[in-house]
């Protein structure tokens, strides 16, 4: 009776997606070519857009800007999510439960509301410069937003639960009898963290950085809010272009650089890192 | 303001099924939309019957795909004026029914055809007192962009606009009355040499933040925004000399559903009790010639038209035509 929940049934796999791929199709699909195909017949038919954007220094400056900030954010997020990972691998699953509730919570906040309370935290009279002034760290207030270093700890704050996620998934289903054994065979802890457990996440970390990489490049209110015009990123281009100069042509050549990188990486991270894992 | 929004709906959606009557005005939120709510769409509503749905912020770039996808939602939209000027010019409005509007009373700057003026403002020197103590206090646009004589970060309006760069040019020796053309090249060298000193905001709450926390000691400044820091009680020093006015346009998108609504609620907007009231609570002025003698002596004094004296009007005309040139070099300069 249940024979439709059994996979040998497989045609009807793809009957089940089809809601989900119809929608995506008249939801995504469309509108994303129909701008595509704006960015190269306005304003005249060509592929003008795509050379001033690729041959101005300005614009590659924003390119740059881009990569360079999402590549900062996933590094740092990866360095800060794999012990957090690692820790709630192996504690307690009562505890790793209030961990977890915590880290999801801040995930259903409001975005602009937690951008907006690092805003006030890293501003020159916020509570981080106070603090740190009264230490006696520093004697003048330093420069925390409206720079790099504002849109990075901004934005490795917003990326860490899709960090530590998908890691604690591979982390977890490590068994722990093979860390004992390397410390049998006379491995010393530092050797069975590089040797033995990081090839092992390996998979986690790869899905993670992907996905921490892939949505940097696209974030647009915490780049605005933190960071200055000096470090803009491609989807503040975008903004630009299309609602301030009304300039759709180049915001569609923009958007598609950008949609041609994350597909890039995408087919980059399937070809070395599923077959692995599977 | 949250539960009076939800009944401002509810009502208007109630109000619509009774007769079908209602239209949208889009706006750009905060106390300037609130105003607007009360002071124009309240008394249209009460007078016309149509129930105004209240909407926003502008957007220009969904004006554009509503109007091009011909589904067009919104039926009176408040911009900015030389933006009217130029979507007036590329067909995305509609011409303006000067029968419905009265134009012999509103201020001939803010009358176009496609578009007559929502409310004008000025951008002024605006400080916080507490950080420039001594003698001197930032008087002229030469002193907003002295940062040796007036330390710390100064703040600017982030978007493309009429403002800055006449600031700039201001600041740099040019006579106001040889501001236009724009000497682009001039502007934005003198913005070089401040730059690293600057922090952009993006609207007028993110101003007020930077002024009050002492984050940008100084900037430039909607006097509308710092009237209402005043009015709370914080201390603001202000500087009228050489503030530049600009304007806000209400215009209806090319092909709105509510045509004959959409100009009369312009007509009720821009009638003088409409606008003297709004100016009352905003601090921004009127644009219709009748409003100054509503309104109380002490308050008008405090509005952009008494302040006449240094003023420079920033030409809506020039901007409305070089509007993209500018706007393409200016978001370069930002990222360089």
């Amino acid at each position: 009776m249940l024979s439709f929940l059994t996979p040998a049934r497989r045609g009807s796999g793809l009957g089940m997606a089809m809601p989900a791929l119809l929608l995506l199709l008249a939801f995504f699909v469309i509108p994303v070519a129909a701008l595509l195909s704006r960015s190269v017949t306005e304003p005249v038919p060509g592929l003008q857009n795509y050379e001033t954007l690729l041959g101005s220094a300005t614009y590659l400056r924003i390119f740059f800007n881009t990569f360079l900030v999402s590549g900062l954010v996933t590094l740092i997020t990866a360095l800060i999510a794999f012990p957090v990972a690692w820790a709630l691998a192996i504690m307690p699953p009562r505890m790793a439960g209030v961990i977890f509730a915590v880290i999801l919570l801040s995930m259903w906040t409001n975005l602009l509301a937690r951008t907006y309370a690092w805003m006030v935290l890293l501003q020159q009279t916020g509570l981080v410069n106070r603090m740190l002034m009264a230490t006696g760290i520093i004697d003048q207030p330093i420069q925390l937003t409206n720079n790099l270093v504002g849109v990075t700890i901004g934005m490795v704050y917003i990326m860490l639960p899709f960090m530590i996620l998908p890691l604690y998934g591979v982390i977890k289903k490590i068994d722990p009898a093979i860390l004992q054994a390397a410390a049998l065979c006379g491995a010393t802890k530092s050797q069975a963290l590089r040797r033995v457990l990081l090839p092992l996440a390996t998979p986690g970390i790869a899905s993670g950085a992907l996905m921490v990489f892939v949505m940097s490049l696209g974030y647009f209110v915490t780049p605005s809010l933190l960071g200055g015009t000096a470090n803009m990123m491609l989807a503040e281009l975008i903004v630009q272009q299309v609602q301030s100069l009304l300039n759709w042509g180049m915001g569609g050549a923009a958007a598609f650089i950008l949609l041609v990188v994350t597909l890039a990486l995408y087919a980059l991270q399937l070809r070395l890192f599923e077959g692995k894992a599977r | 303001m949250q539960i009076k929004t939800v009944l401002a709906v509810a009502f208007a959606v109630a109000a619509s099924a009774a007769n079908a009557q209602q239209m949208v005005f889009t706006s750009w939120g905060g106390t300037t939309q609130d105003a607007q709510t009360e002071f124009w769409a309240a008394p249209f509503t009460e007078k016309a019957g149509t129930a105004v749905l209240q909407d926003g912020p502008t957007d220009y770039g969904k004006i554009k795909a509503m109007v091009e996808a011909g589904a067009v939602a919104w039926d009176v939209v408040d911009t900015e004026f030389d933006w009217a000027l130029q979507a007036g010019k590329a067909g995305l409005l509609e011409p303006l029914d000067f029968n419905v509007i009265d134009k012999a009373k509103l201020d001939p700057r803010f009358v176009s055809d496609y578009a007559v003026g929502s409310f004008y403002y000025s951008f002024v020197i605006g400080f916080n007192p507490a950080n420039f103590s001594g003698d001197a206090q930032p008087a002229t646009m030469a002193d907003l962009f002295d940062t040796a004589k007036f330390p710390g970060k100064r703040t600017f309006y982030k978007w493309s606009a009429p403002g800055v760069i006449e600031a700039a040019l201001l600041a740099d020796g040019v006579p106001a009355d040889q501001l236009y053309p724009l000497d682009l090249d001039r502007a934005f060298k003198k913005l070089d040499t401040i730059k690293s000193s600057i922090i952009w905001w993006e609207g007028g709450a993110q101003s007020q933040q930077l002024l009050a926390s002492g984050e940008a000691p100084i900037g430039l400044f909607w006097n509308g925004r710092l009237a209402a820091l005043q009015a709370d009680g914080m201390p603001v020093g202000i500087s009228w000399q050489d503030n530049i006015t600009a304007a806000d346009a209400l215009v209806v998108p090319k092909g709105a559903k509510n045509k004959e609504a959409a100009m009369a609620f312009i007509a009720e907007a821009t009638s003088a009790k409409a606008q003297a009231d709004f100016a009352t609570k905003t601090g921004y002025a009127p644009i219709n010639l009748d409003s100054p003698t509503l309104m109380e002596a002490e308050l008008r004094a405090t509005l952009p038209d008494a302040q006449t004296a240094n003023q420079i009007n920033a030409d809506m005309a020039y901007w409305a035509e070089h509007r993209d040139e500018i706007g393409n070099r200016w978001y370069a300069w930002q990222a360089e």
